[in-house]
């Protein structure tokens, strides 16, 4: 046979290779936006096709969620925050398009499993629909609440929205890297998809969304479980929370007076610190999910 | 996309010539490389006895998981030029959808490599990826996607997709609410709408009525005469007969034979009819027997190219041993000008094997056989092969022709000899019987037609 060798055999190993590599995946992907524009399409029509007030759920879920723990946050046990609804909405939409952006993405491949066995494109579109998907249902309820955000916080809301958009692309940089993780892993492991509600509800409790991150550090410093704040500031979410409530409630800080410990400031600017660890946590995680994901990629077709 | 086509990469090893990105990126063909190039793909299954995929499993099966590895695929190599037509067939398990799966990208090869160069399609499921809560029409744009379509490039042929698959009236029903036929036929339709160079096509045409199976035979014809390359998998030999230019058979895992598509048709009825003995996996195309002639000899032992219904013929082959054999069997079959497999028999059947001959030697056998069929044109193909039927040593797919002379009384295929005779009753005796030929079947005219 006289056919010359492939184009990416006997090339030099090493940083050519690679940037190759990725420059070709890139491009292969870059190639399948139309394939994931579609599959956004679908998961929107999809999820709300038969139910009677369809699109308005993606609205009516954090309502109705901000409606409960503000009843049970503010009247039974009290959270020291002035103006507790705007507070946690300005949290809790950031968690939610994390987490069902994640628990839509660790049934992808496997419950696409006809696709993944018959066609070939970049399986990362997969979980990345998810995350796109939710994208859109986290942007339509802003604009919805938007209103009452401005009633509580002021104009800030809208002079600051800058910084809210800036969590939002690196909250979504990183809910795609751990979507993909997700994916990807579910594959070879199912019990990851049992394990991942019990994931979920420790690590939501474990971001500072119904409680302020200046409370927990005013409460326990010096104490005996002072190791609490270590973790609450080692888990990467609590940086996109706090990032995003920045620019949508104002920050919270400790005043250390016990009669009223806490209190807040119009919207306002993020420390860079806070902006830095955030778009840190993006990068590490866009990347270990991507590759983590292309491995095991590679082998989808036969394992699901 | 951007990229300018003059803007050229220049590929770091020495000596190669220059790829546009394009070429690069696989969107352009370049017609100096092979279409496809395979090299010693081999691809192997686990196949769990009971798939360990939890903790709880992981943990009890840590020291004795048990599976079996299962070779799909091993040590296959080919290269196939652009606008080749190419039929991969073999048995169920063969390996021929694993390799269609290989160059489809959709599994990466274990061992080996594959090139390919232009667009791929693949069709290996029809429809795969609809989604049954969508209508129709939001169907083909996702389906579209799925296979690399432009947005643009549904719209503009979106009217040829409703029309091929006859689904307009339905266009903004959920496709859940379709028949399985339409289904399949709005895979189709949307399926053929990619445009690429390369097209490998899985079994897909079995399905769906006789009519739209013609008309999907139909664009297959068109795009092989467009100049576009395929590789197609299938069952149906006689459409790879009219579809392809070559066939590579498979036989558990291992390439038995790659070549025109008439020999690896006929190999492949052989061995479907040798199946009694399994075949063992062949190591390479042996070649220890030639045939050196072969001819068909009426009563007279004179060559005849027409006989009467129901005459005598002979088949006389004679063979050139190229290395010493012990001893071998030779087959032939007969079949009708469209391909149907009328008859087959070897020399082994009836316990007659040809040998010993030393390198060199000469053998000549002639095989009896009466012509029990009606008016027509028919092929006889000739094989050696060891006396297991395991090992094709020499095969000729159209060795001889010959044709039928019409007889009176009968239609069909065979001459079955039928003689009427009323035992009870009263009967009369009518004029000459007017002679009718037979009559072609509805199938076999539609395909002269069309040929």
């Amino acid at each position: 046979m006289s056919g010359r060798p492939p184009p990416d055999v006997d090339l030099p190993a090493g940083p050519t290779r690679a940037a190759r590599a990725v420059t070709s995946k890139l491009l292969e992907l870059w190639r399948a936006r139309e394939l994931l524009v579609q599959l956004v399409r679908k998961e929107l029509k999809v999820r709300y096709r038969n139910s009677a007030l369809g699109f308005l759920w993606s609205m009516l879920t954090p309502v109705l969620m901000t409606a409960v723990f503000s009843v049970v946050f503010t009247l039974i046990v009290r959270i020291p925050v002035d103006d507790f609804p705007a507070f946690f909405i300005s949290g809790y939409l950031l968690w939610q398009f994390f987490q069902n952006s994640c628990q839509g993405a660790i049934h992808s491949i496997v419950g696409n499993g006809d696709l993944v066995r018959k066609v070939y494109f970049p399986r990362e579109v997969l979980p990345l629909s998810h995350v796109f998907a939710q994208l859109i249902h986290l942007l339509l309820a802003l604009l919805v609440l938007s209103p009452y955000l401005l009633y509580t916080r002021g104009v800030g809301v809208l002079l600051y929205l800058p910084v809210t958009l800036a969590a939002i692309a690196l909250l979504t940089l990183f809910a795609s890297g751990m979507a993909m993780w997700f994916a990807g892993v579910n594959v070879i492991f199912r019990d990851l998809q049992e394990l991942f509600v019990v994931i979920f509800q420790v690590w939501f409790y474990a971001t500072p969304v119904i409680y302020p991150l200046a409370l927990v550090s005013s409460m326990l410093e010096g104490g005996r479980f002072a190791w609490i704040e270590t973790l609450l500031v080692i888990n990467p979410t609590t940086w996109f929370v706090e990032l995003f409530r920045v620019g949508l409630f104002g920050p919270v800080t400790a005043t250390g007076d016990a009669a009223r410990p806490l209190a807040d400031g119009p919207p306002g600017l993020p420390d860079l610190a806070t902006l830095g660890g955030a778009a840190a946590w993006a990068v590490a995680a866009l990347v270990f999910g991507y590759v983590v994901f292309l491995r095991r990629a590679r082998t989808f077709a036969k394992e699901v | 996309m951007g990229e300018r086509p003059d803007r050229a990469v220049t590929d770091p090893r020495p000596g190669s010539e220059r790829r546009t990105l394009h070429q690069l990126a696989g969107v352009e063909p370049d017609p100096t490389r092979p279409a496809i190039v395979a090299e010693r793909l081999t691809e192997s299954f686990r196949l769990y006895h009971e798939r360990p995929t939890g903790i709880k499993e992981r943990l009890y099966r840590l020291r004795r998981s048990s599976f079996t590895d299962f070779h799909a695929l091993e040590d296959v190599s080919f290269a196939v030029e652009h606008g080749e037509s190419v039929a991969v067939i073999g048995h169920n398990g063969s390996g021929k959808s694993t390799l269609l799966k290989l160059l489809a990208r959709i599994l990466p090869p274990d061992q080996g490599t594959v090139m390919t160069n232009g667009r791929v399609a693949s069709l290996l499921e029809l429809g795969a990826g609809f989604h049954g809560d969508l209508t129709g029409r939001e169907n083909i744009y996702l389906n579209g996607a799925i296979l690399g379509l432009s947005r643009a490039a549904i719209d503009e042929r979106f009217d040829e997709i409703v029309d091929f698959a006859g689904v307009r009236h339905l266009l903004d029903t959920a496709v859940r609410t379709y028949s399985s036929g339409l289904y399949v036929r709005l895979g189709f339709a949307i399926a053929v709408t990619v445009d690429p160079d390369i097209l490998l096509v899985d079994e897909v045409l079995a399905v769906g009525d006789v009519e739209f199976q013609e008309r999907s035979f139909e664009r297959m014809r068109s795009f092989r005469d467009a100049g576009k390359t395929f590789m197609l998998v299938s069952h149906d030999l006689e459409g790879v007969r009219e579809l392809c230019d070559r066939a590579i058979v498979l036989d558990r895992g291992r390439v038995a034979f790659d070549g025109r598509v008439n020999e690896g048709v006929a190999l492949y009825r052989q061995r479907i009819a040798a199946a009694a003995t399994p075949a063992a996996p062949r190591t390479s195309d042996v070649r220890r027997v030639r045939i050196e002639e072969v001819s068909l000899l009426g009563a007279d032992n004179a060559p005849v190219a027409e006989v009467p219904p129901s005459a005598g013929v002979t088949l006389r082959v004679k063979l050139h041993a190229l290395e010493p054999v012990e001893a071998c069997s030779v087959g032939f079959t007969v079949s009708r000008a469209d391909g149907t497999h009328l008859y087959e028999a070897h020399t082994t059947w009836q316990g007659l094997g040809i040998g010993p001959l030393n390198t060199g030697d000469e053998a000549t056998v002639d095989v009896r056989f009466v012509a029990n069929l009606l008016a027509g044109r028919y092929a006889v193909a000739v094989s050696v092969t060891d006396t297991t039927g395991r090992e094709t040593w020499a095969v000729q797919a159209e060795a001889a022709r010959f044709g039928v002379q019409p007889a009176a009384g009968g239609a069909g295929l065979v001459n079955l000899a039928a003689r009427a005779s009323v035992s009870e009753g009263p009967a009369r005796r009518l004029g000459d019987a007017p002679g009718p030929g037979p009559i072609p079947l509805p199938r076999l005219q539609r395909r002269r037609n069309r040929g």
